[in-house]
């Protein structure tokens, strides 16, 4: 399980973004020690930081640019700062995103998600029993067979097998797509679940993505 | 300051001096004085007199004329003290002084303003920051209690973020000094953030988005952009047709010396009689009138902060049938150099 460690003071906003990353099955942890915050987060081993500008004891730009120095752990700066002057600064001193308060909290779990799919160097396709999936191309592979799938099935099915034998909701897929720059509605993202399923079926696998009622979807 | 004006202003001198001339001539004829001898008193003191008016006259007139040579110069007349340099004959000099002693005693009163208005700024931004806090932890909240709370709240949270970045750009379009920072920006990742942002508004309401843009950039700070598109979108959403689907284009135009962005919307359009007013601060207008929680501040600030960042902003609209707003970002040969 990843580890994310928090750093954040208010109290209240620590535990929420615990629940919300624990729900999300990483393992959260709280930074305590604001004092020997350097020390402290670099001795907790964190597999990413999320990293609020206001802190107690030290700016955060400051503990930014520390931790730069001794360690590359892919840091994502939160703040309720929100120039650009503050984002460009914080990018240049190595942050690997920026996100503003208030934030939408299925955004910064994909932001997350994203990040830790970039340093493990997302592979080039993905595998699924006989299926070879490359997202790149848009192209499932079945032994000789090959299908085409558009942006958003194949936006759809990453999704679904990044996170398999998990429930994806539909409001995670709609941010997902709304992520890449297609703006769907809940209508058409049930036309596209069911072409992707009827493409899915051609090939023999037609009860793939399972419907989970009021909950979402799911490949097992 | 001009000699024939100088010498209207000093008639009442002359005619004493004329008058005084004639009873002294008088006097002289009476004592008997020869003719010759009264010619030369009155040619010593007229002109003696002459050169002590002339003398005056161009002492003064150097002053004067710089004075109003400079103030016409000048853009910010204020600082006119600091330009002119203190006069060397009396009045000139009290009015030099007491010039000065204005001047300062304003600067000081203009310091305290701009320094409490500085320091209310501050306290705004401050406090923003501090309330995005809590507004944040009612996000999460509803978020990790998807089946306690009501949809509903995250609504009005948006609405509250809404109205919090209102205030806080309001601030900033006030400021003269500049604290935005201006780069090559994504029109289409501008256009993502605030997608996202108005997401669920959008699903709500039952808007489609569609977009046209490629990977066109624009020069400018991709924040305050965001700001003023996310106006933009609440007022397409705020004001949209409820009788028919509703749709909001977003699409890009690139002309040779610009770059056009043009939100559209089938919305309830803007009433002929209104559409010269509506970047006007607090304007309502007719439309807002209807209900629809319009403060008539996201157009005025929009127009504010797109104005320092050297873009224009243009609206059309046909009553009952579309609005299209267009932001223009000039392309400035001045930037692609530097680039």
């Amino acid at each position: 399980m990843k580890k994310i460690l928090i750093v954040e003071d208010d109290k209240t906003l620590q535990e929420e973004l615990k629940n919300l990353l624990n729900n999300a099955n990483y393992n959260a942890v709280v930074l305590d020690d604001f004092l020997n915050a350097k020390d402290t987060i670099l001795k907790n081993n964190p597999d990413l930081i999320l990293l609020d500008i206001n802190i107690p004891n030290i700016n955060g730009e400051v503990l930014l640019k520390q931790i730069r120095n001794e360690s590359n752990v892919p840091i994502i700066m939160v703040t309720s700062k929100d120039t650009e002057i503050d984002e460009v600064l914080c990018m240049s001193y190595g942050a690997d995103d920026y996100i503003t308060k208030p934030y939408n909290p299925t955004i910064l779990l994909l932001r997350v998600a994203a990040i830790f799919k970039r340093i493990e160097q997302e592979p080039e396709f993905l595998k699924y029993e006989d299926l070879k999936i490359i997202p790149r191309k848009g192209i499932i592979i079945k032994e000789n067979e090959t299908i085409y799938l558009s942006k958003n099935e194949m936006l759809i099915l990453t999704l679904l097998i990044n996170n398999r034998s998990k429930i994806v909701e539909r409001e995670t897929i709609v941010t997902e797509l709304w992520d890449n720059d297609e703006f769907i509605d809940d209508n058409t993202l049930t036309v596209n679940i069911s072409r992707l399923r009827n493409k899915l079926r051609d090939i023999g696998y037609s009860d793939m993505i399972e419907t989970r009622k009021n909950q979402g979807y799911i490949i097992l | 300051m001009k000699f024939i004006n100088y010498i209207k202003d000093k008639i009442i001198t002359i005619s004493i001096k004329i008058i005084s001339l004639i009873f002294l001539i008088l006097l002289l004829m009476v004592l008997k004085v020869s003719i010759d001898g009264i010619i030369c008193c009155l040619f010593i003191i007229i002109t003696t007199d002459i050169f002590v008016l002339l003398y005056n006259y161009f002492r003064k007139r150097s002053f004067y004329k710089n004075l109003q040579i400079n103030l016409n110069l000048l853009e910010e007349k204020y600082l006119i003290t600091e330009l002119i340099k203190n006069p060397d004959f009396l009045e000139g000099k009290i009015f030099y002084d007491s010039l000065y002693e204005i001047n300062k005693s304003f600067n000081e009163k203009i310091k305290d303003l701009k320094y409490n208005q500085e320091d209310f700024k501050d306290y705004i931004e401050m406090w923003i920051h501090e309330v995005k806090i809590p507004l944040s932890n009612l996000i999460l909240i509803t978020h990790n209690n998807k089946s306690l709370v009501d949809k509903r709240f995250l609504e009005q949270l948006k609405r509250l973020e809404d109205y919090l970045d209102q205030v806080l750009y309001y601030a900033r379009s006030k400021d003269s000094e500049k604290d935005y920072l201006i780069k090559e920006v994504k029109l289409s990742s501008v256009v993502k953030q605030v997608a996202l942002k108005n997401k669920d508004t959008l699903l709500y309401n039952k808007v489609t988005l569609k977009t046209k843009i490629n990977n066109e950039t624009v020069l400018t700070d991709s924040k305050w952009l965001e700001f003023v598109l996310n106006q933009l979108i609440n007022n397409c959403i705020k004001y949209r047709n409820t009788s028919i689907l509703s749709y909001i284009e977003i699409s890009i135009k690139e002309e040779e010396d610009k770059t056009i962005l043009s939100i559209y919307d089938n919305g309830i359009g803007i009433p002929t009689s209104d559409i010269n007013r509506v970047f006007d601060k607090t304007f309502t207008g007719s439309n807002g009138r209807k209900g629809a929680n319009s403060t008539g501040m996201g157009l005025y600030i929009s127009k504010k902060l797109l104005k320092k960042l050297g873009h224009r902003i243009t609206i059309e609209s046909s009553f009952e049938n579309y609005t299209k707003v267009n932001i223009i970002f000039n392309n400035n040969d001045y930037y692609n150099c530097l680039k």
